[in-house]
């Protein structure tokens, strides 16, 4: 029991971070349909950015406060992502290229933010200060890492605070108008360009506060977006592309999966690898719609 | 038309100045004795390869402030092959045709042993300081070619006779899913084996993973008296020393020679205290510790063991090139192919390199220690050799 108690602390912690991940699609592909795969890489660059105010990395006088790492991330990786979207998505739209295009520009893009990530920093991974210190926390009957905790509390804010957006204001509901129809959302005087470019902005920042969480328990390094960007994908085609809830029921159940699996599957553990991938397989052929999906128009 | 005419003497001054600089430079480059280095700046080599660079340019720099070698000062000529075994050969010609009398790889086994083609094929000699690859002396019939760093074979035995040595009936291994950890692991689970410790499980953290609880509650679940980390990757395992001290467990930890490379103490501060791992070097010995002396005066900080295989290496080419008593080629690989008992900071206390009976391995087999990680820092030797 001590161990399932454990392992559901480390499952729900990785099952966050996927499903952050699986958000940062959504955001961007429910009012422009473009699956944008460059997101492991902005996850990648939050965590460098993170170190970067964190430690004297970047900087010998930074070693800045926790909250401080947090605004900028956000505000650097938002701004990325609006500069991502205003040079290589805006131009192929705006001229009519097939739909496709924008999803290789964006693969062109991932190249170059690894590449200039390790232009910048080289290929060591770098130690990410958490904000909690390093020890075995329990609360009541779980255990885990202080990170692990906090990872959990950050990302429901974060769900939270999308689902109202999306929910209950008036520029959630443009987003969602721009997903369901584009012409009818333009007809009705909703700027599309600047929900596309909110969108870019959003994911962006969402993938960088991923990375952030993440970096303490892995470390920030290079090669980091690409596996975040593959289980954030698996988790979004398993909660379903319509709903928020889908993006952070398909992390979890993509976490549990996996680390339910490796511990009591009696398989060798190098096997668990194909856990993602044949959860992907199953969900695209049984359910492509995912597990939630989008609300009726009405 | 005064000032056109003085602008065009001067133009005329200039080529013929940049005209003769070539000259300048041949006659300067006699007075210097070349060596190439082969390192990785920038690739997945570069942990390893850029401190043991550092151990080379601090050798030279050592040796040409005693008056060099035969009289000229050493010239590195250093090249950067990202570790990529299809870049390594490339750099190795561009490194001959720069006049080298030498070559020294710093890289991965794998690079150094496509670099060979080009110092079989040009007669160059070539030496490999830190590599510990078993076959690269054996795949390729190259005389050329000469290694001085701890075999793998050699390192496997001297952790399996400390493994013995305190007691273990029933260990772990855990690795990542690279080539590399999968082949230590098969190496060390032979090596167990063959003493007779049985292997409970081989638990494998995959690249990319987000935790490694469930991996190390399984080992934990087994009871085993050690562990045996045979992951490389650096982030994996992380995961694996956080979720060790996560889940409060006590179990040692035996590593692998990887774990000699400092940049871990940095990665897992705070995680590693009491961990084994099997190395080639121990700082009380009388030659590290010159060694020892001479880096933290020339840094202000303290070297690993990494630097020391450069420091070791560019010695014994010097000290073949001395023993030549020429720059020609043929008689430096005559003169490295003879060196006998050449003590460098590497390796146990009472043991050095000799190429003996026509093989080009150098290491003493009682050469390889096993240390224990203290303070964040790599710590006294705990054992030496095989026996």
């Amino acid at each position: 029991m001590e161990d399932f108690l454990e392992l559901t602390v480390s499952a729900t912690a990785s099952g966050c971070i996927y499903a952050l991940m699986a958000l940062s699609y959504l955001i961007v592909l429910r009012p422009t349909s473009i699956i944008n795969f460059a997101i492991g890489e902005w996850a990648a660059t939050g965590a460098f950015v993170g170190v970067g105010v964190l430690t004297t990395l970047l900087w010998p006088r930074l070693d800045a406060p926790y909250p401080v790492a947090v605004a900028i991330v956000l505000v650097v990786l938002g701004l990325l992502g609006w500069a991502v979207e205003r040079l290589t998505v805006r131009p192929l739209v705006k001229r009519g290229a097939a739909v496709t295009s924008p999803i290789l520009a964006l693969l062109g893009v991932l190249v170059i933010f690894r590449e200039t990530l390790t232009l910048l920093f080289g290929a060591d991974p770098f130690p990410s200060p958490p904000p909690l210190g390093y020890r075995r926390l329990e609360i009541g009957p779980f255990a885990g890492a202080p990170q692990q905790f906090f990872i959990i509390a950050v990302t429901l804010t974060i769900f939270a605070g999308v689902w109202y957006f999306f929910e209950r204001t008036v520029w959630g509901r443009a987003f969602e108008a721009v997903a369901i129809n584009r012409r009818a959302a333009a007809l009705m005087g909703i700027n599309l360009g600047r929900v596309t470019a909110l969108a870019f902005a959003a994911g962006a920042a969402v993938a960088g506060m991923a990375g952030l969480l993440i970096s303490p328990l892995t470390s920030a390094h290079y090669m980091m977006g690409l596996p975040l960007a593959i289980q954030g994908f698996t988790a979004l085609v398993i909660g379903g592309v319509g709903r928020v809830e889908g993006a952070l029921l398909g992390g979890l159940i993509l976490a549990f999966a996996e680390q339910l699996g490796a511990r009591y599957l009696p398989i060798p553990s190098g096997l668990t690898l194909a856990f993602p991938f044949s959860l992907l397989i199953l969900f695209l052929l049984l359910r492509p719609t995912g597990l939630i999906s989008p609300r009726e128009v009405r | 038309m005064i000032r056109t005419r003085f602008a065009s003497v001067m133009a005329i001054a200039a080529g013929l100045l940049a005209g003769s600089l070539p000259l300048v430079q041949t006659a300067a480059a006699q007075d210097v004795i070349k060596i190439g280095v082969i390192t990785d700046r920038v690739g997945s080599g570069k942990f390893y390869a850029e401190p043991v660079t550092r151990g080379i340019e601090l050798g030279t720099k050592i040796i040409n402030e005693k008056g060099g070698v035969l009289g000229k000062k050493i010239q590195l000529i250093i090249e950067d092959d990202q570790n990529r075994p299809d870049v390594s050969a490339a750099k190795a010609r561009k490194l001959v045709d720069d006049g080298v009398v030498a070559i020294l790889s710093n890289t991965g086994s794998p690079a150094t042993q496509q670099a060979q083609t080009v110092s079989l094929e040009t007669k160059t000699p070539h030496l490999t300081p830190a590599n510990s690859a078993d076959t690269l002396t054996t795949q390729l019939d190259n005389p050329w070619f000469f290694q001085t760093g701890p075999l793998a074979s050699i390192q496997l035995a001297t952790l399996m006779s400390y493994t013995k040595s305190r007691g273990f009936k029933k260990v772990a291994i855990v690795r990542d899913n690279s080539s590399l950890s999968q082949s230590f692991a098969e190496s060390f689970r032979k090596g167990l084996e063959g003493v007779g410790i049985q292997v409970a499980l081989e638990e494998v953290i995959p690249q990319g993973a987000t935790s490694a609880v469930a991996n190390l509650q399984k080992v934990r679940a087994e009871k085993v008296d050690a562990i045996l980390q045979a992951g490389i990757l650096g982030p994996e395992m992380l995961q694996f020393f956080r979720a060790y001290q996560q889940l409060g467990m006590k179990e040692p930890i035996l590593g692998s020679y990887n774990l000699s490379i400092p940049a871990y103490l940095t990665m897992a501060k705070d995680l590693m205290d009491g961990v084994v791992f099997v190395d080639a070097y121990d700082d009380t010995k009388p030659e590290a510790k010159v060694f020892h002396d001479i880096y933290l005066k020339e840094y202000k900080e303290e070297p690993s063991s990494l630097p020391a295989y450069g420091w070791d290496g560019i010695h014994l080419i010097a000290a073949a090139i001395t023993k030549a008593g020429t720059l020609d080629k043929e008689k430096i690989r005559e003169a490295l192919a003879s060196t006998q008992n050449f003590t460098g900071a590497i390796g146990a206390k009472g043991t050095s390199w000799s190429f003996r009976d026509g093989k080009r391995t150098g290491f003493d087999p009682q050469g390889a220690v096993v240390r224990v990680i203290k303070n964040n820092q790599h710590g006294p030797v705990v054992h030496a050799g095989q026996k």
